[in-house]
């Protein structure tokens, strides 16, 4: 894969998370890099074929929200069918290392540090 | 960073970091403002109290209960008249609302005796509702009476009776935000896990943020029924008093409004191991992923496929219908809070309208940061806005119509611009697909209104049309469209009854068989 693909899919991918989804935007960092760790990992999981464990109402839910978007690219993002599993994990890593500055790393949020909800 | 400082807030220059506008490639790391902080004095906030956000938001819709005010007559204004929080036991908690009028020698003296006296008025006048609220007031609280004794002591005399007190005067916090963090940890203190409900379907939850807005909840539990789910407790739109005891016996918690109530969500999490799924309840795509993300959570996925192909047979043409005379028009989305992020992108996807702002009044930066993501480039986001700074905006962006509270919305009408009570609602309920098409018309309604168009003349230097004949909305709406779209045959305007909440009230659901008996314990 081109690195410009690439950039221009971790693009799409993030605008989509930012536009629709709602997981990514918990109150807190700690909170949030958990959503984003477990929601985009599994996403990953699904496009690569992977199991997924679901062993707990919780792992359900994350299960869940990767349902949606790994629905979304795979139908929007037709490059993917192409891409290795390595290439596919290293788009996720990238798409999850955007979020995270988008949302807690570079965010400018100042409630995000408080200890309590 | 992208701020803005309105010409009329010069003189109170801490404003400027309550406003961004986002400019062309810039995301939440360089516009995002300040928000959910003390208003600047100078400042003539829009927002409620933490009083307000407590009891007249989260504790009021549940519909078994005598809500008293512990204070001054004036705090329990919101009523039938401001409130449109309806219930299916004929708006018990809107028709009614108490206070204990508490006067200047009751600070002197205390006013637990008559605190008291009104507990006991308020169940002798009304003997078949057995659970009440007592709301704590700034006038209360300085004067610390012990509400809580007062409460347990006439408890103790009355078994059958179940009192819940919320200690959430005005002044604790910037706004009302803080007393819906208050009042979530409260109810989640102090009754959660107090009552042990019947459990009827293998697939239960608790519909949280959510509060029957012209009957909002009552259309997401025909779908949730539908799907044979169980909704155990809804907090609090609709909600009994005994379902929100019970709500640690969920299988998941369906988030709606996390804004007034992701905390009980969160602490239902730790405490009971429930996990938390966030929603949106506006719009047929979002909605669509919503219905079918609680399906899978159960398993039942085809369930809720079902509806939302039912659904979107029957409402789709209808909404396009409005959305093809919608394209363009230019929205300002100044709700309180979560609406500004339930609505900014679908609102821009469906029915085709810009959104040139959005606002919030008790917001924080999450929901900010909800907002400014979901809605397009150009657009001002700003946090606690006072009411020049909303008329300059007006003046600014020149919205077809503003989607705000009743307060700013009168605001908005003097300077022409029609609004849309994004609290209440103009004719809902606008949750659900055909909700969301009474939204779509409610819109279509406010912009093409001929007497809209006729007060936009001003009588006193205008030239006043008087040989233009009738007008219509359609004439309005249809005058720049295309034949292809203004003949289309597949759409169509709204087609649903005048109300449609009687209807679902009256409804039978089939009964799905179980799997499994839970016993409660």
């Amino acid at each position: 894969m081109a690195s410009v693909a690439t950039t221009d899919i971790v693009a799409y991918m993030e605008n989509y998370i930012m536009k629709n989804c709602l997981w990514q935007f918990h109150s807190r960092a700690w909170d949030r890099l958990r959503q984003n760790e477990k929601i985009i990992g599994i996403t990953s999981q699904l496009l690569c074929g992977e199991e997924v464990d679901l062993s707990t109402p919780e792992q359900k839910c994350y299960w869940i929200d990767s349902v949606i978007l790994a629905e979304n690219y795979k139908k929007n993002v037709p490059a993917l069918a192409d891409m290795s599993v390595e290439e596919i994990k290293d788009v996720m890593t990238q798409l999850k290392d955007r979020i995270d500055y988008l949302t807690v790393n570079g965010s400018l949020n100042l409630e995000l540090t408080d200890k309590h909800y | 960073m992208p701020y803005h400082l309105f010409k009329c807030s010069e003189c109170i220059p801490e404003r400027e970091k309550h406003a961004v506008i986002k400019g062309p490639g810039e995301d939440l790391t360089s516009a995002l403002p300040l928000g959910y902080l003390n208003t600047i004095p100078g400042s003539i906030s829009e927002r409620g109290c933490a009083y307000c956000g407590a009891k007249h938001v989260i504790g009021t819709p549940m519909k078994d209960v005598i809500h008293i005010s512990h204070g001054p007559v004036g705090c329990t204004y919101d009523t039938w008249q401001t409130k449109r929080y309806i219930s299916d036991n004929d708006n018990f908690q809107l028709k009614y609302t108490f206070a204990t009028d508490m006067k200047e020698k009751h600070i002197v003296f205390g006013a637990e005796a008559i605190l008291r006296k009104n507990i006991r008025e308020a169940f002798e006048a009304f003997p078949n509702i057995k659970r009440m609220t007592i709301y704590q007031t700034c006038a209360s609280a300085l004067i610390g009476d012990d509400i809580d004794a007062v409460a347990n002591e006439y408890m103790e005399e009355h078994p059958d009776v179940d009192i819940f007190v919320c200690n959430s005067p005005g002044f604790r916090g910037p706004s009302q935000s803080g007393g819906h963090h208050t009042i979530n940890i409260a109810w989640m203190n102090q009754k959660v896990g107090t009552v042990e409900p019947e459990i009827t379907s293998d697939y239960v939850i608790n519909y949280v943020g959510e509060y029957n807005i012209q009957g909002d909840q009552e259309v997401m539990q025909d779908y949730f029924k539908r799907m044979g789910i169980q909704i155990l407790s809804t907090f609090t739109g609709n909600g009994s008093y005994d379902g929100l005891r019970a709500m640690h016996r969920a299988h998941l918690n369906v988030l709606e409004c996390a804004r007034s109530a992701e905390y009980i969500c969160n602490e239902l999490r730790a405490r009971y191991n429930i996990p938390r799924l966030d929603i949106d309840g506006f719009g047929f795509e979002p909605l669509g992923n919503s219905l079918r993300k609680v399906g899978m959570f159960f398993g039942i996925e085809d369930r809720a496929q079902e509806i939302i192909d039912t659904e979107t047979a029957r409402w789709r043409p209808e909404l396009d219908w409005y959305a093809a005379r919608l394209k363009g028009k230019k929205v300002c989305l100044w709700p309180g809070g979560s609406k500004l992020w339930h609505w900014a992108h679908v609102i821009h996807e469906e029915m085709g309208v810009e959104v040139v702002s959005v606002y919030t009044k008790f917001g924080h930066q999450g929901d900010m940061e909800k907002g400014i993501s979901r809605c397009e480039e150009g657009a001002l986001a700003i946090d606690d806005p006072n009411e020049l700074e909303g008329l300059e905006a007006m003046e600014m962006l020149q919205p077809d119509v503003i989607f705000t509270g009743k307060r700013p919305g009168e605001v908005a009408k003097k300077i022409r611009v029609p609004y849309l009570n994004a609290h209440a609602y103009h004719n809902g309920p606008w949750k659900g697909f055909e909700g969301w098409v009474r939204f779509a018309r409610d819109i279509y309604d406010a912009i093409y209104s001929p007497v809209h168009q006729l007060s936009k003349l001003d009588i006193s230097k205008d030239e006043i049309p008087g040989n233009a004949g009738f007008v219509t909305k359609q004439m309005l709406s249809d005058a720049d469209l295309s034949d292809e779209i203004r003949n289309d045959p597949n759409l169509r305007e709204y087609t649903g009854k005048y109300s449609i909440i009687e209807d679902l009230q009256a409804k039978t659901y089939p009964e799905f068989p179980r799997s499994c008996h839970e016993v409660a314990v």
